[in-house]
C-alpha cells in the first residue's frame, strides 16, 4: 500500500505536471482516495502552479518614450512578419551575391526591380564589420543600381562612431563612389549610450533612425531585401 | 510575395506572431523589467527569424525560439558580468527588485511575482517555462539545455521556496488562497 512517504516530491510535481505515465497516476490518485495529507501536498503543488499562471496572465508593454510611433504589440507583430518576409528574400539575396547563382524562383525579384538591401549589423567583431562592408560593396559592384544601406545597431554601432570605427576612411570612398549607399545609426542605441555617459559623435556619413528595429520594418515593407551580419 | 501563400508558410507566420507575445511574457517572467523583457522577445525573434533555415521542424518552432530566448539572456548576464559559467548561472541569486511598487505590495499578482524574482535564475526558468509555457520536462531539458534530472529537481526547490516565501504573511496567505 502506497502512502505520502512513497511518493517523492519530484513524483508529485510530475504529476501536477502531468508528466507520468499512466499507471504512477493511478497509483497517486489512488493514494489521494486514502491519504489526506498526500492530497494536501498536491493542492499546494497545484496551488502554486495556478498562482505563477495567474501572475503573467497580463504582463505589462514596454514603456518606451512617448514618441513611440508603434503600438507596442503591433508593431513588433508587423515588424516580425515583415521580417520574416525579409529574411526570406535575404537569404536568398545573400546566396545570388556570394554564389553569383539565384534560385529560379527568386530571380523574378531582382530582375524586376533594381536590387535594393538592407544590411544590419549588431556586433563590432572586426570580421563582421568587415563582412558588412564587403557585401555592400560586392552588391554595388555587381549592379550599377543596387540600393544599398547598413544599419548599425547595439555594438555594431562601433562601425559609425567616429572615435571607434576602424574603417572611417572605407566608408568614406564608398560613399564618394557610389551616391546609392546609405549608412545608419540606431537611435536608441545612441540614447542608451549616451544615459551611461558615453559622447557619441558619428561619422559625417551617418544619418539616424529612431531605432534599428522599427527601420528594418520600414525598409523591408518597402520591399528592400534584409540581410542580417 | 507569393512565396508567403503556402499553406505552411501561412501557418509559420501566425505562429511567429503569436511568439512575439509568449517569449515577451516569458522574459518578463525571468527578468521582471518590461523594457528588458521587450529587448530579449526582439532580440530572439531577430536571431530567430534570421536563423530560420535552421529550423528542420516547423513543429519545434516555439522550444525552438525559446532556446534562442534562453540564449539571448544568457548572452545579457554575460555583457554585464563576464565572470559567469554555466552553472554560476544558474545558481545566480536575484539581484531584481521584483515588482515593489508600495502600493501594489499586497496585491497577490506583485507578491508572486516578487516570489518568482527572488528565485535563483535556474530554478525560475524552469518553472516559468512549465507553469506558463507548459512545456514538457523532457521539451524544458532541451530549451536551456541541462539533464531532465536538473529540470526536476529545480522545478522542486523553486515550489518550496515559492510556498515559503508566499506564505510569509498569514494576511497575504489569507488572499492568496482566495484567487484561483
Amino acid at each position: 500500500m502506497n502512502d505520502a512517504r512513497d511518493f517523492s516530491d519530484e513524483q508529485l510535481n510530475a504529476f501536477v505536471d502531468n508528466q507520468l505515465g499512466a499507471q504512477e497516476c493511478d497509483e497517486i490518485l489512488a493514494a489521494i482516495a486514502r491519504d489526506v495529507e498526500l492530497g494536501q501536498r498536491l493542492c499546494a503543488l497545484r496551488s502554486a502552479k495556478e498562482l505563477v499562471r495567474h501572475a503573467y496572465g497580463n504582463v505589462p508593454a514596454a514603456r518606451r518614450g512617448p514618441h513611440r510611433r508603434l503600438p507596442a504589440w503591433g508593431g513588433a507583430l508587423a515588424a516580425s512578419v515583415a521580417l520574416i518576409v525579409g529574411v526570406l528574400a535575404g537569404w536568398l539575396g545573400h546566396h545570388a551575391a556570394t554564389t553569383g547563382e539565384m534560385p529560379r524562383s527568386m530571380a523574378a525579384l531582382f530582375t524586376t526591380e533594381p536590387a535594393r538591401i538592407l544590411i544590419h549589423l549588431d556586433t563590432s567583431q572586426a570580421d563582421q564589420m568587415d563582412a558588412a562592408l564587403d557585401l555592400a560593396e560586392a552588391y554595388l559592384a555587381k549592379a550599377g543600381n543596387a540600393q544599398v544601406e547598413i544599419i548599425a545597431n547595439h555594438r555594431g554601432l562601433e562601425l559609425l562612431r567616429r572615435d571607434t570605427t576602424p574603417y572611417a576612411v572605407r566608408i568614406t570612398e564608398l560613399k564618394s563612389h557610389h551616391a546609392r549607399v546609405g549608412f545608419v545609426a540606431c537611435g536608441q542605441t545612441i540614447a542608451r549610450l549616451q544615459g551611461v555617459g558615453v559622447e557619441v559623435e558619428l561619422i559625417p556619413e551617418a544619418a539616424i533612425a529612431r531605432t534599428a528595429i522599427e527601420h528594418v520594418a520600414e525598409r523591408v515593407q518597402q520591399g528592400w531585401t534584409y540581410l542580417k551580419i | 510575395m507569393k512565396w508567403l501563400q503556402s499553406r505552411e508558410q501561412r501557418e509559420l507566420v501566425e505562429q511567429i506572431k503569436a511568439s512575439r507575445v509568449r517569449l515577451h511574457r516569458l522574459a518578463f517572467a525571468w527578468c521582471h523589467d518590461a523594457a528588458l523583457a521587450d529587448d530579449l522577445a526582439q532580440e530572439a525573434l531577430t536571431r530567430g527569424l534570421a536563423r530560420l533555415e535552421q529550423l528542420r521542424e516547423s513543429a519545434r518552432l516555439m522550444s525552438w525560439l525559446f532556446a534562442i530566448l534562453n540564449r539571448c539572456w544568457i548572452d545579457h548576464l554575460r555583457a554585464l558580468r563576464d565572470d559567469l559559467d554555466d552553472e554560476m548561472l544558474a545558481d545566480l541569486p536575484s539581484d531584481l527588485p521584483g515588482p515593489d511598487s508600495h502600493a501594489e505590495r499586497q496585491q497577490t499578482v506583485n507578491r508572486v511575482r516578487a516570489a518568482i524574482a527572488a528565485l535563483p535564475l535556474g530554478q525560475r526558468q524552469v518553472v516559468t517555462l512549465v507553469d506558463l509555457e507548459d512545456f514538457s520536462y523532457a521539451e524544458v531539458a532541451d530549451i536551456l539545455a541541462i539533464p531532465i534530472g536538473t529540470v526536476m529537481s529545480r522545478l522542486c526547490r523553486a515550489r518550496v521556496s515559492l510556498r515559503e516565501l508566499l506564505t510569509e504573511a498569514p494576511v497575504a496567505q489569507r488572499q492568496l488562497r482566495s484567487v484561483k
